[in-house]
């Protein structure tokens, strides 16, 4: 089965300086593959190469060496981007036009007709909920209304694969919530999503695959449950109304216990012990339970380490 | 090539313009010429049609300029600057597609823009020669409304349709800024060029001349397409002037829009 | 026009001024493709520096002394950039030709300048009979040197177009020279061919002008008979009136009255009509002398 989505050795080279250009090497020999249907996040930190990877595989920029190919054919083939949409990051519009003139207008670089530009261009607005403002010129939109425009554009052809650089930037919980439940819609659809961001959560919930690149390079690549980790290594329970002669007594035992407020203790069990008997224990001296939830590793923490190990040292170009 | 995709982009171009600034230009340019014919009646003992006439091509000219040096910096530079690009390079649309398209976009718009002007001139020099007696008339060299003028006025928007070429080519490459200022000093320069032919013999055999040789037929000569003089004065323009005008304008345009595409197509966007 | 003037154009004799008229060539240059308004711009400043002036030198107002200026002394450098600037400008050309020869308090009485406006306009423009006519006219009215009006005249005559009594007025002037037939047939073609409004008014003032010198002769031979017959030489024509001889006292058409030169005995006209100096009777050059140059600035 091809790839949604490949990457081989590529490598992007800028010169930096006026009088003498030194190359900067902003992604090095990065080679992966989205599989088509899966939602795929590329994570890093700022300047890891992220938007560097995304602007190659549209063909923004060229690369100094290495492949990429989308649904099978290089980027920037023009039948290829019929079935893809972009959403890039921080997107701008034409000021002057309205978010209805804008999506009719980039529909109509699909080649559809009039009427349907309108009407495709009509039901995207209310998909994203903008369906109010359709008619108020982009100078008067919010920047969380500009980064709807930028979603609904992307989807204006119905795309078989779709990239998104940032896409909960400049938008409130509400509006994360909205795209984190269009990101799910699509999936169901079929639609293979590549999305790049910095924030891990939304990763997290959605992604069936995750790459981290930092420092320009590709540090791991692989199942989220894979690599975030099944294994439990310890509890959190959240209880109230305890004791304070028995909080004494639990360092002991190594439980450490976390005030978080108003007589609401955060306890962290090792594995080793199990959550029940703790509970019952203290529920027995009238304290009452508010939650318990397993202890895991953590995308972050993974994150973290990645990006540690991949170093300060950027890689030089060869 | 897909013109449909062209003429998709050209509209784009138009209504961006429309609702930017060239309507303000119109107006303003309406005002001028109007509000020039009411006042000036009384301290050109006589000339106010001359006058008028003088005023149009030249107000003409100028609003175009800077309409095309502006207009057509934008629509590369600036939107490479602020990024709005990004989307439509996503698109089915090739590059050279996207600059052919802006280009002839703001064609149009110069096109329509000095139309405009130019209906407006011709109401208001009709409507001064209709208010002057038939006495008076006779002494004009030629009609307040002579039709013969719109010469002067297509030549212009060949002009004009050159400065977009030249700006479009620098804004491929060069920042908005510096490609307004490279534009302006093209045109501004290319006023000169016929001094630079005299250059030469100033200058002698020394090896200048070859600089000042090469630079003359480089240079856009922008002087060839004034006629304005000639058209005020009812002079006559030859059409084969007019023929030679446009095509050493289409040779120059076809060499800097080709140029322009070929930057365009190769180069990383920041 | 002195509100417009001031509200166009700040005070032209400020000496920042004299720059404005480097070279009309160096202005070309600056102007682009904008010559013809710049010229425009310039006529404009002609013309109301001429009116401007005019009114000025009716109400006694005269450059400060010492300056080194004369009235209208910027008329023919503002009339030089404007054509400079638009070589096809035919009204400034004849503009200039009538009013840089024109004397106090009309004019700057600059007949060369007018001579070198023509020139410049005949050979940017070689079609047009009307410059070398007006040259002609400038040799005959302001010069006086019938000779070199009529080789003008005869130059106008052989450029196409030119009308047919050109020739003929080539071949009068070389015999009768400067008489008031003359005179009087060249301003009323003036007044009845020229574009220019002031240029018209300015020929109707001379026609009248003409009018008044034909008293001024008649009263000259009233006077003469008079003295021949009764051996009197009157200082005014108060004897005339009593004796019947005249109606009333002479007057111009404004009422400022004839006097009498005892010396030549002959009837004249002075300051404050605006009819004075009379044009006098012209001398045709002896048929032998070289025509004359036109005196140089």
């Amino acid at each position: 089965m091809t790839a949604a989505i490949e990457t081989d050795e590529l490598t992007k080279d800028y010169k930096v300086g006026f009088w003498r250009p030194r190359p900067y090497r902003a992604l090095d020999r990065l080679t992966l593959a989205v599989e088509p249907g899966e939602v795929f996040g590329f994570l890093g930190p700022n300047g890891a190469g992220k938007t560097t990877t995304l602007k190659l595989l549209m063909q923004l920029v060229f690369p100094t060496s290495g492949r990429a190919a989308i649904l099978g054919q290089p980027v920037g083939d023009l039948e290829v981007r019929r079935r893809i949409g972009y959403l890039p990051e921080n997107p701008y519009f034409y000021d002057n036009l309205t978010a209805e003139e804008v999506l009719t207008y980039f529909a109509s670089l699909f080649g559809y007709s009039a009427a349907d530009c309108r009407v495709r261009a009509g039901r995207l607005l209310d998909e994203v909920g903008l369906g109010a403002e359709r008619r108020l010129q982009l100078r008067k939109y919010s920047k969380g209304m500009i980064q709807r425009v930028g979603i609904a554009q992307a989807l204006v052809n119905d795309p078989d694969v779709i990239f998104l650089d940032e896409p909960m930037s400049g938008l409130d919980p509400l509006g994360r919530r909205d795209v984190r439940a269009l990101i799910l819609k699509l999936r169901d659809r079929g639609t293979t999503i590549f999305f790049s961001s910095h924030i891990l959560s939304d990763a997290e919930s959605l992604c069936s695959r995750v790459a981290i690149v930092a420092g320009g390079r590709l540090a791991t690549i692989g199942r989220l449950q894979d690599m975030a980790g099944v294994e439990i290594h310890g509890w959190e329970v959240v209880m109230t109304g305890v004791a304070a002669s028995l909080l004494a007594t639990l360092g002991a035992r190594g439980i450490r216990a976390t005030s978080v407020a108003e007589g609401r203790y955060t306890f962290e069990l090792p594995a080793s012990a199990r959550p029940e008997p703790f509970v019952a224990e203290l529920s027995a001296s009238g304290a009452a339970l508010l939650s318990v939830s397993p202890l895991h590793t953590t995308l972050e923490e993974v994150f973290v380490q990645q990006v540690a190990k991949a170093g300060s040292a950027r890689p030089g170009a060869l | 090539m897909n013109v449909a995709t062209l003429r998709r982009i050209a509209f784009a171009v138009f209504r961006e313009s429309v609702r930017d600034r060239v309507p303000y230009s119109l107006v303003g340019f309406a005002l001028l010429v109007m509000g020039a014919s009411y006042l000036i009646g009384q301290v050109t003992a006589g000339q106010d049609v001359k006058i008028i006439k003088d005023l149009g091509l030249a107000a003409m000219s100028i609003f175009g300029l800077f309409i095309a040096v502006f207009i057509g910096i934008g629509l590369v530079s600036k939107e490479l600057e602020r990024r709005s690009i990004y989307s439509v390079i996503a698109k089915p649309v090739r590059r050279s597609e996207l600059i052919l398209g802006k280009y002839a976009g703001l064609v149009f718009t110069i096109a329509v823009n000095v139309a405009v002007m130019t209906a407006v001139w011709y109401l208001v020099l009709g409507y001064m020669s209709w208010m002057e007696t038939e006495a008076f008339k006779q002494s004009w060299e030629a009609p307040a409304t002579d039709p013969r003028m719109l010469v002067a006025v297509y030549l212009i928007i060949i002009q004009l349709m050159l400065v977009i070429a030249i700006a479009l080519f620098f804004s491929t490459f060069a920042e908005p800024l510096w490609a307004a200022v490279f534009t302006l000093a093209l045109y501004v320069a290319g006023h000169f060029s016929a001094d630079l032919k005299h250059f030469d013999l100033v200058v002698g055999d020394s090896p200048l001349r070859f600089i000042t040789s090469g630079l003359y037929y480089l240079l856009p000569n922008m002087a060839m397409f004034d006629v304005k003089n000639a058209v005020v004065h009812a002079q006559p323009v030859p059409p084969a002037y007019v023929g030679l005008a446009t095509a050493y304008g289409a040779c120059y345009i076809a060499a800097l829009v080709a140029a322009a595409v070929w930057i365009f197509g190769r180069r990383d966007f920041k | 026009m002195q509100s417009a003037r001031d509200r166009w154009f700040p005070e032209v004799a400020s000496p920042v001024d004299e720059i404005y008229f480097s070279s009309g060539e160096a202005l070309g240059r600056m102007a682009l493709s904008y010559k013809s308004l710049l010229a425009d711009v310039y006529w404009i400043r002609a013309v109301q520096y001429f009116g401007g002036t005019r009114l000025d030198m009716k109400n006694g107002v005269m450059p400060a002394a010492g300056s080194g200026r004369s009235s209208y002394d910027l008329l023919y450098p503002l009339l030089d950039v404007t054509t400079t600037l638009d070589p096809s400008f035919n009204i400034a050309y004849r503009f200039g030709a009538t009013f840089l020869a024109e004397g106090y308090p009309n004019g700057p009485g600059r007949p060369d300048q007018a001579v070198a406006l023509l020139d410049k306009g005949f050979a940017n423009n070689p079609g047009r009979w009307q410059y070398l006519y007006d040259k002609a006219f400038v040799y005959y009215w302001a010069v006086r040197d019938y000779r070199q009006a009529a080789h003008w005249f005869a130059e106008a005559a052989k450029v196409p177009n030119s009308p047919a009594w050109m020739p003929g007025l080539a071949a009068f002037m070389m015999g009768q020279g400067g008489d008031r037939r003359s005179s009087r047939f060249l301003w009323q073609q003036l007044r009845d061919t020229a574009e220019q409004q002031y240029v018209r008014e300015n020929a109707e003032f001379h026609l009248q002008q003409l009018d008044v010198a034909d008293v001024a002769d008649r009263l000259t031979t009233l006077l003469k008979q008079y003295v021949s017959q009764t051996g009197e030489h009157p200082t005014s024509f108060e004897p005339l009136i009593r004796a019947g001889w005249l109606r009333g006292e002479p007057t111009d058409p404004d009422g400022v009255p004839f006097t009498i030169d005892s010396t030549t005995i002959r009837a004249r006209l002075d300051r404050p009509s605006k009819y004075a100096p009379l044009p006098e009777e012209g001398v045709p050059s002896p048929p032998d002398s070289a025509p004359q140059q036109a005196p140089t600035r």
